[in-house]
């Protein structure tokens, strides 16, 4: 026996055509918000992800260094007892100690002016480090004294090679200010900005070159790997800011990073005014449906008015004529974005993108791994829904309004 | 014996760009449990808009309409569906079966929005088709049925919500005159063996000779 459920089933096949095209239109609007969201949510995920592993997810400066131009003046001079402080809190987080110094470096017989970045990294972050950047060679290892690595562009400027000597100025500085090293290992950045001026030395050497006990950076790596974790930094930060004292800046990778933070917080606003857009599309094909059917039933609805469905039974009966017509295209669409999503979960290559756009100066990962929160198929399934019944909302108004003798003497 | 139904001092005009057009005079009717009546004229003479009103299908420029005692004239639209849902049977000129429901399920129709179980749903339709001799076609749907039975299946629906009386506007018009002379030998059977109260419109003087009762109208008024 039939119930106002399966009536409204039999009721949108009627016109097979049409309704097909509109729950695919619906399909389509699920699917590509599903994929979206899941490709976004991962490219969150990855781009947080490189961020956080290059500048770690807490930094302490010099406070105010950004308006600070002399080097001396970057310098956290007690560098060693601040990294036991920060160890002493406890925080969970894996802590690298960083010395960045303006010099001019020099080959045989070429130079240029360059960063070199002293650091000392727990083993997992160096080796994380290695297996992304490290084109050749190795990293200097942790306290050589002797050992450089140049991004592959600089040390092709210098023309020179693994094994050959290179030669570091600073001058004005409170340490050596001049050295000479083996170059050790090439490194290859996606920002070839980085790559052109970029010269990696354990912390011990810089140290000893330019700023003897210091640091410029001491960063703090939690085990996130998803961005949505970040949200426990925020009571963190004031509690560790606090036990720093005044002289010095306790910093989120946003606060560090503010161009990038800004792209982050607009991919999921972004995503959802796109979904917003198809499945507002969509609607307008399904509101086309159900009104046309509801013209063409004017008559067979003056019929079930007259027989005593009162207003709301009508309404109901066109909204769900809507919300099955969506539902259909929804359950379509969403297994197929399911199922792409999960042919996809495996990880991608997006080397395409970093071939041909600057795109990769964004931290964007290399590969993508897709995957979806509960909450994107969520959203999704609130969009379908929604869809459905604003384009029934007015149909079913005009259906709920019909006059019983006027609607049985219409002729579609 | 009360009436089923009553209407007093009716009148509806019907008002088409300021031009004014009366379509029913001030009629006075009533119609008593079990009786077996047509309303009887020529087309144009008010018949239609007469069972509208007092159907609860319409509301009347003035007068008055009861039911069972109630007066039904000043309900509101959801009040009166209600109303037609639990009181009222129709069966239309046009048959106006449901074309995606087969006949059991149209039969069925009324009783799923009074929202009845499906076994007592099923029940009683299969009853009111066998009554009309239309259990075999109960799967079909309607475009696998002549209009005959499409009209038998429609008062089928009717009938199967057991209701106080049962209003069909020209239910044999599309008919052929034999198809219809058998609808109305189904109607006055159930009227006779069951009790069913039947109010119903015709032009078809051969049908008159079955009927209790003739109500005559004329230009929107009674006239026998």
């Amino acid at each position: 026996m039939f119930n106002l459920f399966s009536l409204s089933w039999r009721n949108i096949w009627r016109h097979r055509g049409r309704s097909l095209l509109s729950a695919g239109a619906v399909g389509f609007a699920v699917f590509f918000t599903l994929v979206y969201l899941s490709f976004l949510g991962s490219m969150e995920n990855g781009m947080y992800n490189n961020l956080t592993e290059s500048v770690g997810h807490l930094q302490v400066r010099v406070a105010g260094y950004r308006e600070k131009r002399e080097f001396r003046d970057l310098l956290i001079s007690h560098a060693e007892e601040v990294e036991a402080q920060l160890a002493r809190a406890q925080t969970g987080a894996e802590i690298v100690v960083a010395l960045e110094v303006p010099a001019l470096i020099a080959g045989e017989n070429r130079s240029r002016g360059v960063l070199l970045i002293g650091d000392r990294r727990p083993a997992d972050l160096r080796q994380k480090f290695a297996q992304q950047y490290l084109a050749e060679g190795q990293l200097p290892a942790a306290g050589d004294p002797l050992g450089i690595a140049l991004g592959t562009s600089l040390a092709k400027a210098l023309r020179v090679k693994l094994g050959e000597a290179v030669y570091v100025y600073a001058p004005g500085t409170e340490g050596r200010g001049a050295a000479a090293y083996r170059l050790v290992g090439l490194l290859k950045f996606p920002d070839s900005g980085l790559e052109a001026r970029s010269a990696f030395v354990s912390l011990a050497a810089a140290q000893e070159l330019a700023a003897p006990g210091s640091a410029t950076r001491i960063e703090l790596h939690f085990p996130f790997t998803r961005y949505s974790q970040d949200a426990q930094l925020t009571a963190l930060q004031p509690r560790l800011a606090a036990s720093l004292g005044q002289n010095l800046a306790l910093e989120t990778w946003r606060q560090a990073n503010p161009a990038i933070a800004q792209i982050l917080q607009l991919l999921t606003p972004l995503v959802l005014i796109f979904a917003g857009i198809f499945f507002g599309l969509a609607g307008l094909l399904v509101v086309n449906t159900i009104y046309l059917s509801l013209l063409e039933r004017t008559r067979e609805f003056g019929v079930i008015v007259a027989l005593g469905a009162g207003p709301a039974k009508v309404t109901r009966m066109v909204l769900l004529e809507s919300l099955l017509l969506c539902g259909a295209g929804a359950i379509i669409g969403g297994a197929l974005g399911l199922l792409l999503v999960t042919s996809l979960s495996g990880g991608f290559s997006l080397g395409a993108l970093y071939g041909q756009t600057s795109l990769s100066v964004f931290g964007l990962p290399e590969t993508i791994y897709l995957s979806l929160r509960p909450a994107d198929i969520l959203i999704t399934l609130a969009f379908a829904l929604a869809t459905g019944l604003l384009a029934a909302w007015w149909p079913a108004r005009v259906a709920a309004r019909l006059e019983p003798v006027e609607a049985m003497r219409f002729a579609a | 014996m009360n009436p089923v139904l009553s209407v007093k001092n009716l009148s509806k005009t019907y008002k088409v760009d300021s031009v004014e057009t009366p379509a029913l005079r001030g009629v006075n009717l009533e119609v008593r449990r079990g009786e077996f009546t047509a309303l009887a004229g020529p087309s144009g003479s008010g018949k239609s808009t007469l069972l509208h009103l007092m159907g609860g299908l319409d509301q009347p420029s003035s007068g008055e309409v009861w039911l069972e005692g109630s007066r039904i004239d000043r309900l509101s639209k959801a009040q009166l569906a209600d109303l037609r849902l639990w009181n009222i049977g129709f069966v239309f000129q046009a048959y106006n079966l449901i074309p995606v429901l087969s006949a059991l399920e149209n039969a069925a129709f009324v009783l799923e929005l009074r929202g009845e179980t499906p076994s007592e749903r099923e029940s009683k339709a299969s009853k009111a088709l066998e009554t009309l001799g239309m259990l075999e076609y109960a799967r079909r749907r309607p475009n696998q049925l002549s209009g005959g039975q499409q009209q038998r299946v429609a008062v089928a629906r009717a009938l199967a919500a057991e209701p106080k009386i049962i209003l069909a506007d020209e239910p044999t018009a599309n008919l052929d005159s034999k198809t219809g002379l058998a609808l109305i030998e189904h109607m006055r059977r159930l009227n006779r063996e069951q009790g069913v109260t039947f109010l119903f419109s015709t032009h078809d003087p051969r049908l008159l000779e079955r009927v209790d009762r003739i109500v005559r109208l004329e230009d929107g008024q009674i006239v026998a």
